[in-house]
């Protein structure tokens, strides 16, 4: 090898990145693959024996079955409760990191106590919140869920906004509290644009935490409220597995997140490297 | 508020004023569970009784009895210890594969970021369809490159089990750690490292004392991370094995579950929720510590 | 109580449910289908949700009863699909939240004790006795209406679904010459066709695998640990096991009846297609139907489906065709006690908040005239559970071997045998289903019921050892509990 020269080195050397890369991105886009095409397998194809590697023709019956029962209302639920819940995480959590940064609210206790409740296991405290939401009636409400995901989500936003917010230079908000400007007219003004980008990053990532909650959504929800990742299930077990159905609703349930991520691509990388980074 | 007309000075509330409902949130959604379960933690509720009497440290004993528990724990333990070094050293590996330019690398990217995105327990039933005997793509290619009929039951046989859960993980979340890593390796002083390279460090040398000790930081939250959520897996067991077969793939997620919502042990279950956090907070403190991520 | 006034209002009834396409012979004194129509139309507008089984179970509500109450009486039915072990879970959730998300309610039997001394079930005797019903449900086939009814003497549930397992075999393989001589070659014996216990059935099977050249097994069964409780729970009696001595609450599961069951079971799978250990519903049925297995044991869709009863509908599009019609003989499962399994009542909640319509609703699923026309329905699971659907000439006429298999299904729900049914029952089941899926896992068969054996023990003594022996004596003491030997 040493005896080629360097630019034949090189491009071979590219070659087989690229393979190897192009190796790695059918491994992982496999099984995606594999649910979305499922989902619009005829019957006969998807119990059919070898396999069926891709349909013969793209048909809708799994879905249309999904919306005619109503079952797809249930991608509805979950988008309601998780927009809602990370409009209300982000005002919440970013007022609370402001006030953590700039005015040091309670010490560095405050912001490792915040910062803990991410660590806990939802399933120590799922118990105890099922009761406290029996109590208060609150079970299978939009209000117990968004309540949860809200909090569940603050100590997220506020670890990534802290980071965010303590990169504004201070002088901007002093020049603006100097011009007149209220607190929170600084905070609107000032702050938010200024942490625009961090902002959408936040927000995208607190709304798939929303989005992709099992648990919760298992023990918390009955009817009026299940969201598509416990629809989802629904389908296991019984006389048989709905392959069809499971299928499908996973597409749908899938499809959004899709959508959040391809328009706020650009937001991400920064995102999780930037809330590690200032963690 | 009247706070906001105090126009001059900065309210002296005002950064009370913003962090309450928060700090009011987490403690009801945080705080009162945990308070709530102390109590009940030590009565003898179950699913025909109400009995709030005192049993001491009845349910607590119970725990030390409970083999089923322990192994639940061991389980956790045994998909952390051997999906989270995986995920980190593909993941390490794939951002140095994309460090460099790579044609088509953008969408390469954005492509294998698609597992992340998806919820785990979506996650789970694509694997679970994946790995169907009969009509799953998995066990079809084994048999391809076997040249003969292979019957794996992935989900049943104990000694495929675990390999399963754990491809799942692996496939869900190296692509987080990939990203995490990626970006902290664009970050990377290059000069260091090829000033390092003039020098005949080997990669492993230049990567040991010039690129881990950078990007250290990112490493360590991202394993942090990382860490925590093996600990608390549920969704992916759950739609592949629901713990089993028998209870040998139920970590302790799935147990408490099922204690606290299938067997209605309230009280013992709040027992088992305060074990985990326990257990969770005296390996989170050393690791941070440990990590140097506090001084 | 029937008063002239309501006679007049119930034929007016029974005339538009005619018309709408009930049975036209709307004759009962008092007809439970036309009752309830009547009288759930004060409801119309509202919504009663209805817990039932996912999957399959579900689509008579989605597709047949729910649309058809609604254009009766306009009230809607929402569905709520829960996976059979989730079901006990998801009602007794419900109830603890008090949230009152469900009105009606799919309850399996043997849970059904529990759920009513937890306070979950609404007692129906007034509601019967309200609407005139109690004539009506006494013709359900004795074994459901008097062991899957009551709670204490007070009734819960209205029997609604005839499970109980019927063996299926295929006769034209059992009458093969070539297969009988194979047989009579390696066993000194003429082939018992169909066999009737468990050493020639194993006999007869094994015997058809090895001539099948791995195109044709003798049998296959459900082995997931679901379905293979109740499988453990017929064949273990069938075998002579007792769950408990009956002295001592102590749990005898690990008997040499029940070791024999798993070793059995273990020896079954190596004759039996590859990978049978994952089968439930849906792979046996297709290895069935696809003309792979020559014998198999399964709830009665099996033997409508086999016959091709039905099955081009659209909604049974994921049904293998049959390649079998006309070919299938039905019999005792080996030993000649089948068991009950599962089954389902319908029961209206205790924190519903429109418990009136929520039962106007179950007794019109369970009425006579609308009953008979669920268990017909070809895509639906629910099977003849009343005597009148076993003698039902229109149902006998269905496919050439209806006659046959209703009276299989008559002699089933006869000899059957209940599921266990106790104090906190799903716990007992638990451990059943846990035990199977060890023995996949390759653990020791006497090792596994000794540890579930300890762990019955474990619950038995938690409940309170006392409460729970005269729970079971209680169970133990009717007809279906054990064989009668």
């Amino acid at each position: 090898m040493s005896a080629l020269p360097f630019h034949r080195r090189h491009a071979t050397r590219l070659a087989m990145r690229y393979l190897v890369a192009l190796i790695l991105v059918v491994i992982f886009v496999f099984p995606v693959y594999w649910l979305f095409i499922i989902s619009f397998k005829t019957p006969d194809e998807i119990f059919a024996f070898p396999p069926v590697w891709y349909p013969n023709s793209i048909q809708f019956a799994n879905y249309a079955v999904l919306f005619k029962d109503g079952d797809a209302a249930t991608v509805g639920n979950s988008l309601i409760l998780a927009s809602v819940s990370t409009f209300f995480a982000m005002i919440l959590g970013t007022i609370a990191a402001y006030s953590l940064v700039r005015f040091k609210t309670g010490g560095e206790n405050l912001a490792v106590w915040i910062i803990s409740q991410r660590m806990m296991p939802p399933v120590a405290i799922v118990f105890p919140l099922f009761l406290l939401y029996v109590w208060m009636g609150w079970v299978d409400t939009y209000f117990g869920l968004i309540l949860l995901y809200t909090a569940f989500s603050l100590p997220y936003v506020i670890w990534m906004m802290r980071g965010y917010i303590e990169d504004i230079p201070l002088e901007l908000e002093e020049s603006a509290l100097v011009d007149g400007c209220t607190r929170w007219e600084v905070l609107w003004k000032v702050v938010l644009p200024m942490a625009r980008s961090g902002l959408f990053a936040t927000a995208v990532f607190t709304f798939i935490f929303a989005w992709n909650d099992f648990l919760f959504a298992l023990v918390l929800t009955r009817t009026e409220v299940t969201t598509y990742t416990v629809q989802v299930t629904h389908y296991f077990g019984g006389q048989s597995n709905f392959w069809a159905k499971i299928a499908a609703m996973s597409v749908l349930g899938t499809i959004p997140v899709f959508f959040t991520v391809a328009i706020m691509q650009r937001y991400l990388v920064r995102g999780i490297s930037m809330g590690a980074v200032k963690g | 508020m009247p706070a906001i007309a105090a126009h001059h000075q900065p309210d002296r509330n005002f950064k009370y004023w913003i962090i309450a409902p928060a700090v009011f949130l987490l403690l009801l959604i945080g705080l009162f569970p945990l308070i709530y379960s102390l109590v009940v933690s030590f009565m003898r509720i179950d699913m025909m009784d109400t009995d709030t009497s005192f049993a001491g440290l009845y349910n607590y004993k119970q725990l030390f009895k409970d083999s089923r528990l322990w192994w639940s724990l061991a389980h956790t333990l045994l998909i952390t210890v051997i999906a989270l070094p995986l995920e980190l050293v593909l993941g390490l590996a794939m951002a140095y594969l994309f460090l460099e330019k790579l044609p088509s690398r953008q969408i390469f990217i954005s492509l294998l970021v698609l597992p992340t995105i998806i919820s785990p327990i979506v996650a789970g039933a694509t694997w679970r369809l994946l790995f169907d005997n009969k009509y799953g793509p998995i066990n079809q290619i084994i048999s391809w490159i076997a040249g003969q009929r292979v019957d794996a039951l992935w989900t049943i046989n104990p000694s495929l089990v675990y390999p399963a859960i754990i491809f799942c993980e692996i496939w869900q979340w190296t692509p987080f750690m990939f990203l995490i890593l990626l970006a902290a390796l664009s970050n990377v002083d290059k000069s260091q490292t090829e000033a390092a390279e003039i020098d005949g460090a080997s990669f492993i040398r230049t990567f040991r004392y010039v690129v881990l000790p950078a990007i250290w930081p990112v490493m360590a939250i991202a394993i942090l991370i990382r860490g925590l959520d093996l600990f608390r897996i549920f969704d992916i067991i759950w739609a592949l094995t629901q713990g089993g077969p028998g209870t040998k793939t139920e970590t302790i997620s799935i147990y408490a579950y099922v204690q606290g919502f299938k067997q209605f042990e309230t009280s013992y279950t709040a027992a088992i929720a305060f074990l985990v956090i326990f257990l969770l907070t005296v390996v989170c403190t050393w690791a941070i510590r440990r990590m140097g991520l506090v001084k | 109580m029937v008063t002239r006034r309501d006679v007049g209002k119930i034929g007016i009834a029974a005339g538009i449910a005619g018309t709408a396409g009930l049975a036209p012979r709307a004759a009962y004194a008092a007809d439970g289908a036309a009752t309830a129509v009547e009288a759930a139309k004060q409801y119309a507008g509202q919504t009663i949700t209805i817990v039932w089984e996912a999957g399959l179970q579900s689509l008579d509500p989605l597709n047949f009863s729910g649309p058809k109450w609604k254009e009766l009486t306009g009230i809607d039915v929402k569905v709520v699909e829960v996976p059979v072990a989730e079901m006990f879970t998801k009602i007794m959730q419900d109830f603890k939240s008090g949230a009152g998300a469900y009105d009606a309610l799919n309850v399996i039997p043997s849970w059904m004790p529990d759920l009513a001394n937890a306070g979950a079930l609404e007692d129906l005797d007034p509601f019967v006795d309200k609407y005139g019903y109690r004539d009506e449900l006494m013709k359900i086939a004795s074994t459901y209406r008097d062991n899957q009814m009551k709670v204490n003497g007070k009734i819960y549930g209205l029997p609604d679904d005839g499970d109980v397992f019927v063996m299926y075999y295929r006769t034209d393989v059992l009458n093969d010459p070539a297969i009988q001589k194979a047989y009579k070659d390696k066993y000194g014996a003429d082939m018992p066709v169909p066999p009737t216990n468990w050493k020639d059935f194993d006999q007869v099977g094994q015997v058809i695998t090895e001539a099948g050249g791995g195109k044709l097994y003798g049998a296959a069964f459900f082995r997931e640990p679901g379905y293979g409780n109740f499988m453990f729970q017929e064949r273990f009696r069938n075998e002579g096991g007792k769950f408990f001595d009956a002295d001592t609450m102590k749990a005898t599961i690990n008997s040499d009846a029940g070791v024999k069951v798993f070793t059995d079971w273990v020896a079954e799978n190596k004759w039996a297609p590859a990978g049978v250990e994952q089968w439930g519903f849906v792979e046996n049925l297709a290895a069935f139907l696809q003309g792979q297995t020559a014998m198999t044991i399964s709830w009665p869709p099996y033997g409508r489906w086999a016959a091709s009863y039905g099955t081009d509908q659209e909604v049974m599009s994921w049904v293998p065709k049959s390649t079998i019609a006309g070919k299938v003989g039905y019999a005792m499962t080996p030993g000649g006690h089948p068991e009950l399994a599962a089954g389902f009542c319908l029961s209206v909640s205790s924190t519903s908040k429109n418990k009136e319509a929520a039962y106007l609703f179950i007794q019109w699923l369970n009425s006579e005239a609308t009953s008979l026309e669920r268990v017909k329905l070809p895509y639906a699971l629910r099977d003849p559970f009343r005597d009148s659907h076993f003698t039902d000439a229109g149902y006998a006429a269905l496919w050439p071997e209806a006659k046959d298999y209703l009276k299989a299904l008559q002699d089933g729900a006869n000899n059957g045998l209940l599921d266990l049914s106790l104090l906190q029952t799903d716990k007992y089941e638990e451990v059943l289903r846990q035990s199977v899926s060890k023995l996949w896992a390759g653990d020791d068969p006497k090792a596994i019921l000794d540890a579930a054996a300890a762990e019955w023990d474990a619950i038995t003594e938690k409940i309170g050892v006392d409460k729970q022996k005269a729970v079971y004596a209680d169970w133990a003491s009717k007809s279906g509990a054990y064989p009668k030997m």
